[in-house]
């Protein structure tokens, strides 16, 4: 199409309204630098722009600058030598377990299956550059907790040890009101220190710490102990 | 509906843009504070008047923010409107968001990344700055007939194409398109006296 069949769309073209054909021969008279649109289009992003102003005023909470901004503070190369050797451990024998060949039984691929959806989902938190971490350590356990808009990685070692009917409980801590549950987990003994690598998939908006606690077994739907881990985000 | 904050941050824009694009540039953290502080609660206010959820708006501004900083390099500091800019793209991002969710996905990559593309945000405080936009996209507003008032909220909070309009509002498509022209038309006249004067 010639300029002058698509000068009437510039406006709708601003807003992302206009319609095909017009659409995409307008964006690529742009992409081939064509002076005509390319002044019409400008043009017209100024009242495009100008629209912003018949907005409602939202109020951003506080948290939100400091999301953004910590995506591109400059941190320390995340190093995982400080984990402790059990839970990494414990991470190698999962990884290896997935590439063993010759594990066909239903239960071992189901194993393997649900090991690799951990694995990714965890890789997913980690690799979010908005993802804060904090470090927690006590004489109950000590470890690290990343977290990201979309989940949580909690990674701890030395936890206390439990009964069979007894599982760990995460939550999340909002500024105010009740703590919302976040996933059970158990954790495993290697080297008569209990570990574990846990991964909750689930909104984090509201959270401002993370907190485990010791439950029955199934967990429960507010905490019944004590938290041995608290860690503010 | 009115929000002179909105267009104080934009016309204040023009003044410190090139510093701001110049620190952005060089990679300095401080520099998206100042950017945030400048225009966090613009974006954050288009992006939730679009997807009216405030925590897919909080993921949004945050994927806006992010893209600014990836493609700044692209951005000219002596010329290009951050302000304009940044909410072009952040309102992209929600009507992407809202589209997407109604299984309305139907722009392709390309030609969102070229209505985002900085060049077309070249020498823009020149036709805005030391203007009363509020007062001015007010008066506009209210200088346009309800249907013309129609369509421009259904292109700017919906993103609806003028097709889509067309079935929203029963009307044939030929009718929207003069409608969203006249509207159109009406704007940007109001701005540009304003400019002149």
């Amino acid at each position: 199409m010639t300029c002058e069949e698509l000068r009437g769309e510039y406006g709708a073209w601003a807003l992302g309204i206009a319609d095909e054909p017009e659409r995409s021969e307008i964006a690529a008279h742009l992409a081939r630098e064509c002076p005509e649109c390319t002044a019409g289009v400008r043009s017209a992003m100024v009242t495009a722009a100008a629209l912003s102003g018949a907005v409602t005023e939202g109020n951003p909470p506080r948290r939100l600058r400091r999301r953004i901004v910590s995506m591109v503070e400059r941190k320390p190369k995340r190093s995982f030598a400080w984990l402790p050797w059990a839970v990494s451990a414990a991470l190698a024998i999962a990884l290896v377990s997935i590439a063993i060949p010759g594990r066909r039984d239903t239960q071992a691929l189901l194993t393997q299956q649900q090991d690799m959806t951990k694995l990714k989902q965890a890789l997913s938190i980690l690799n979010d550059p908005a993802a804060r971490d904090v470090t927690f350590g006590d004489p109950a356990a000590l470890g690290r907790v990343f977290v990201s808009s979309t989940g949580v990685v909690l990674i701890a070692a030395h936890l206390p040890k439990i009964q069979d009917n007894q599982t760990f409980e995460l939550w999340l801590l909002p500024g105010s009101g009740d703590p919302k549950p976040a996933g059970t987990f158990r954790g495993e003994t290697i080297s008569n220190s209990s570990s574990a690598v846990y991964v909750y998939q689930g909104s984090t908006a509201t959270a401002v710490a993370v907190a485990v606690t010791v439950e029955p077994e199934g967990g429960s739907p507010q905490p019944t102990t004590t938290p041995f881990i608290v860690s503010k985000l | 509906m009115i929000f002179p904050g909105l267009i104080l941050a934009l016309e204040l824009s023009g003044q410190h843009d090139e510093d701001l694009a110049g620190r952005l540039q060089r990679r300095e953290p401080d520099a998206m504070k100042d950017l945030y502080d400048r225009f966090g609660k613009l974006a954050y206010s288009v992006v939730l008047a679009i997807v009216r959820d405030a925590s897919i708006a909080e993921d949004l501004v945050q994927e806006t923010f992010l893209r600014v900083w990836n493609r700044i390099q692209a951005f000219e500091p002596g010329r290009g409107a951050l302000g304009p800019w940044l909410v072009a793209i952040a309102r992209n991002r929600a009507i992407d968001h809202v589209r997407s969710s109604s299984s309305k996905m139907d722009r392709n990559a390309f030609e969102l990344d070229v209505r985002e593309h900085p060049a077309l945000f070249v020498d823009m405080q020149r036709e805005v700055e030391n203007t009363d936009h509020a007062r001015i996209i007010r008066a506009a507003i209210k200088k346009l007939n309800p249907n013309q008032q129609k369509v421009i909220e259904l292109a700017y909070y919906e993103g609806l194409s003028q097709t889509e309009m067309a079935e929203r509002m029963g009307q044939p498509r030929g009718t929207i398109k003069t409608w969203v022209r006249a509207a159109l038309g009406v704007l940007r006249e109001e701005l540009g006296q304003a400019a002149a004067a």
